[in-house]
């Protein structure tokens, strides 16, 4: 552990503070009580999604079996993540912009997965001349370069854009400008990376390699150096950012507008709400009768008195 | 183009009206009311209203907050609404809404592509206050600055600049009340953040922390339902009443002589309208009866306590009120023994009964409730009872309530029907779970105070009324007749309301009516029409 730089501390430190940064997010998100439905249609598992349907429209829809197509919502997902559909046909302007931004970041992931990859097989005894560790590095080159530059235009296209688009600017505040220029900075500081001291990002992936070795790093050289603080300083900090929407986005539709499971007797649901049926509520409106539980507040009449 | 200089922060600035709404701001509507004499001024708020209520959001009024007579009850003000924001936030007091609440106020982009799915924002000329993103933002910057760790600090920054006045809460009221909660914006929002759901939270804060509601959804609304048994204020007496009323207009009209079941024991369903169809259009619960009983369901009406009237306006603005609302539609249908309860041409009805109560009736108030879409769609497409299309042989449109279509994904049963009975249906250019609100959604319809229907006619019922009137463009003379399918009791409210308003049956020749209502027009064995025009009425 003596050859351990403080780049790779930090590279270390960047993947500990990321997962549990999501984690802590995400257990949050299960943590909190059954909510109302409030489901918005058309539900991409429901089988009539084509035009907006649900089990509603059937005739005694309770006695049927519940037919959940989870490989349509699945395929919506994946859509909606990838090419951000709902922008597309919703808001052509900034999508143009957007686009580019998210699937330039999602080609920098797939370039650091390949590289991940092709240092894990290295580190396993693989050659360096392997052919699929030369095909690996090859696709990572291509994947990285393209999205550095994606991610690049997409992020000067939405400073100016933020800037100038009056419907935009009594909105965006510095700390919206602040992000996008942190990500410019990563992408660009990666672009250089490529374009001078790593054109094939060998060292980049033996960076990689002695990561998953704990071992000596070797010299990396100042713009290497730079790229790799600068991108753990945005990894650290993103899950503390609205920008965690990345993960987020899963469970507003998920949970929350896609959510139409029924409240079936002896079911799942039932136990759950009544479970919130028993919080007490302090609401300090006179008609709400602060100090009850739910289940009181809702079995109670109101009388004049109360209004 | 921005049509104004209002910013987020002006909400707390005390020396401007936020928006003023002119005529030629709103957007044009199609022929006949294509000229600038088409649109009837709007009614202003007169000086003594202005005086003594909070007014200067838009100059319309809703909510009718009285202003504070002094610097202390201002300040106790402010510090109940951040007491209430502290509960809306907590998992005890909003276990009911606080995962999407949470959610939505966390991760907009402020990418405001939301801004043109919305029709009030759209219609008004693209008045600022207006956009779907407005009020959740000064919501956001509230609960950023005054309730987060180092909000101030960072205020300007993070973008959370805001001053919390009485202004600020008093405008922030009453803009909770400009949006219909129809969620055409959520389906734009390319991360699902839902802007309509941050207003419906706003008015519960209002309501369950500092008291504040429209009358009409509160006292005399959902109060005087628990009551009275109605929100109409309809006691059980005026219910039976009604229902011989009924009997004797089906007989007259039909030719049938129809005893209408109430409180029948052991039925299998309990069917429930919304009491405004048994005051304002009896016809059409004269239709269901008629369709029920040809068809030969084992039915009955109930007339108990909410049991007659299936509206639950807690639905817009109040969690507890919703609960017990619900509870009483289901006591009801507990003490008949039924199997289920249908649920009539009511929107908001459906989405309250049978998915946002869905968890708050656990275990034996647990009774399947069901549209009564599917049911007469199965009716009609299965020749349960005979019908004659040509009978209603003239252009039909059909309207889709937001509650029953995007809340509910209950889409295709009232187009099978109109197929089958309709020749000359025709379809709006957005329609399905693409539909636009009536106008009258989330309440409008019934809240009818001071300058507020003009409002609701001229702004947020404004995108309803094109879209009609391009959808009829080519048979526009108002000698050809033609019907507008609304199968929701508060947009055939808010429909009737624009019709009256621009006078659309004498110059255009379009009329509006419910779904059970056409269906009946078409029966084989009855005497006469069913439906009558406004020229015969």
């Amino acid at each position: 552990m003596c050859g351990i730089s403080w780049v790779q501390i930090l590279s270390y430190l960047t993947f500990v503070i990321f997962a549990v940064g999501i984690a802590s997010k995400v257990i949050k998100i299960y943590a909190l009580p059954i909510h109302l439905r409030w489901e918005l249609y058309p539900i991409p598992h429901e089988k009539a999604f084509s035009y907006g349907g649900s089990y509603f429209e059937e005739v005694d829809w309770w006695k049927r079996p519940r037919e959940k197509n989870f490989l349509n919502f699945v395929k919506f997902l994946f859509i909606e993540i990838l090419f951000v559909r709902v922008l597309y046909h919703n808001n052509r302007k900034m999508w143009h912009l957007s686009f580019p931004l998210h699937f330039g970041l999602y080609m920098v992931i797939g370039w650091l997965v390949l590289l991940f990859l092709a240092a894990l097989l290295l580190a396993l005894g693989l050659s360096n001349e392997n052919g699929f560790i030369l095909f690996l590095q090859g696709l990572a080159t291509v994947l990285g370069v393209v999205g550095f530059v994606l991610a690049a235009v997409g992020c000067v296209g939405l400073i100016i854009r933020r800037a100038t688009a009056e419907e935009l600017q009594g909105y965006t505040a510095p700390i919206d400008y602040f992000n996008l220029i942190f990500i410019l900075a990563v992408v660009v500081s990666g672009f250089i990376v490529w374009l001078f001291p790593d054109p094939h990002f060998l060292t980049t992936r033996g960076y990689i390699k002695s990561l998953i070795t704990f071992s000596d790093a070797g010299p990396l050289g100042p713009g290497i150096t730079l790229h790799i603080t600068l991108f753990s300083l945005f990894i650290i900090y993103l899950p503390f950012t609205h920008m965690s929407h990345f993960v987020m986005k899963y469970f507003l539709w998920d949970k929350v507008l896609f959510e139409d499971d029924p409240n079936v007797r002896g079911g799942a649901v039932e136990s759950r709400v009544a479970k919130v049926l028993n919080y007490k509520q302090t609401w300090s409106a006179p008609h709400m009768h602060a100090g009850g539980t739910w289940s009181e507040t809702a079995s109670r009449g109101v009388g004049n008195e109360e209004k | 183009m921005k049509k104004n200089n209002i910013t987020v922060e002006n909400i707390s600035d005390p020396s401007i009206q936020m928006a003023d709404i002119k005529p030629e701001d709103l957007m044009p509507l199609p022929y006949p009311y294509d000229t600038p004499d088409a649109q009837p001024p709007l009614k202003k708020l007169t000086d003594e209203q202005k005086e003594k209520y909070e007014s200067d959001l838009d100059g319309f009024l809703a909510l009718k907050l009285p202003k504070p007579e002094t610097k202390e009850e201002e300040e106790q003000l402010v510090r109940q609404f951040l007491g209430g924001l502290k509960k809306l936030l907590s998992k005890e007091n909003n276990w009911t809404f606080l995962m999407p609440l949470l959610m939505s106020l966390e991760y907009c982009a402020k990418c405001q592509t939301c801004n043109d799915a919305c029709p009030v924002y759209i219609s008004s000329g693209k008045k600022e206050i207006y956009r779907p993103t407005y009020r959740s933002e000064v919501l956001r910057r509230i609960v950023n600055k005054y309730l987060k760790r180092g909000g101030r600090a960072f205020a300007k920054f993070t973008g959370n600049e805001i001053d919390l006045n009485w202004k600020t809460i008093a405008r922030l009221a009453e803009l909770s009340y400009r949006c219909t909660v129809c969620r055409r914006c959520t389906q734009t929002c390319p991360i699902g953040v839902d802007n309509a759901l941050i207003t419906h939270e706003l008015r519960k804060l209002f309501s369950q922390e500092m008291g504040i509601a429209p009358e009409e959804l509160h006292e005399k609304g959902s109060v005087q339902q628990l009551e009275k048994g109605s929100s109409t204020g309809m006691i059980k007496q005026a219910f039976t009443d009604i229902i011989e009323f009924i009997e004797e207009e089906i007989e007259e009209k039909t030719g049938k002589k129809i005893k209408i079941p109430i409180d029948k024991k052991g039925a299998d369903i309990l069917l429930i309208h919304n009491a405004g169809e048994f005051l304002s259009w009896p016809e059409n619960p004269g239709a269901f009866a008629i369709i029920f009983e040809e068809a030969g369901l084992n039915w009955t009406f109930s007339s108990e306590i909410a049991g007659y009237d299936g509206v639950n306006y807690g639905v817009w603005y109040d969690d507890a009120q919703l609960a017990r609302v619900a509870v009483q539609h289901v006591k009801a249908a507990k003490e008949l023994g039924v199997k289920k309860i249908v649920v009539g041409e009511c929107g908001h009805a459906h989405k309250a009964l049978m998915v946002i109560a869905d968890r708050v009736l656990n275990e034996d108030l647990n009774i399947p409730r069901e549209s009564c879409l599917p049911l007469l769609a199965d009716i009609v497409v299965n020749e349960k009872i005979k019908l004659d299309p040509q009978k209603n042989n003239f252009p039909v449109t059909l309207h889709d309530p937001c509650n029953m279509v995007r809340l509910m994904g209950i889409v295709e049963p009232q187009r099978k029907i109109l197929r089958k009975i309709a020749p000359q249906f025709r379809e709006m250019s957005q329609q399905g779970v693409t539909n636009y609100c009536c106008g009258g959604g989330s309440g409008f319809a019934i809240m009818s105070s001071l300058n507020m229907p003009d409002w609701r006619i001229t702004v947020s019922g404004r995108m309803k009324f094109k879209q009609i009137l391009e959808t009829f463009q080519d048979v526009i003379d108002p000698d050809i007749r033609k019907m507008v399918c609304a199968p929701c009791s508060n947009c055939k409210g808010s429909i009737r309301d624009i019709f009256e308003y621009y006078d659309a049956w004498e110059k255009t020749g379009i009329a509006y009516t419910g779904l059970a209502d056409l269906i009946v027009n078409a029966m084989v064995d009855i005497k006469g029409p069913f439906i009558e025009w406004p020229d015969e009425m």
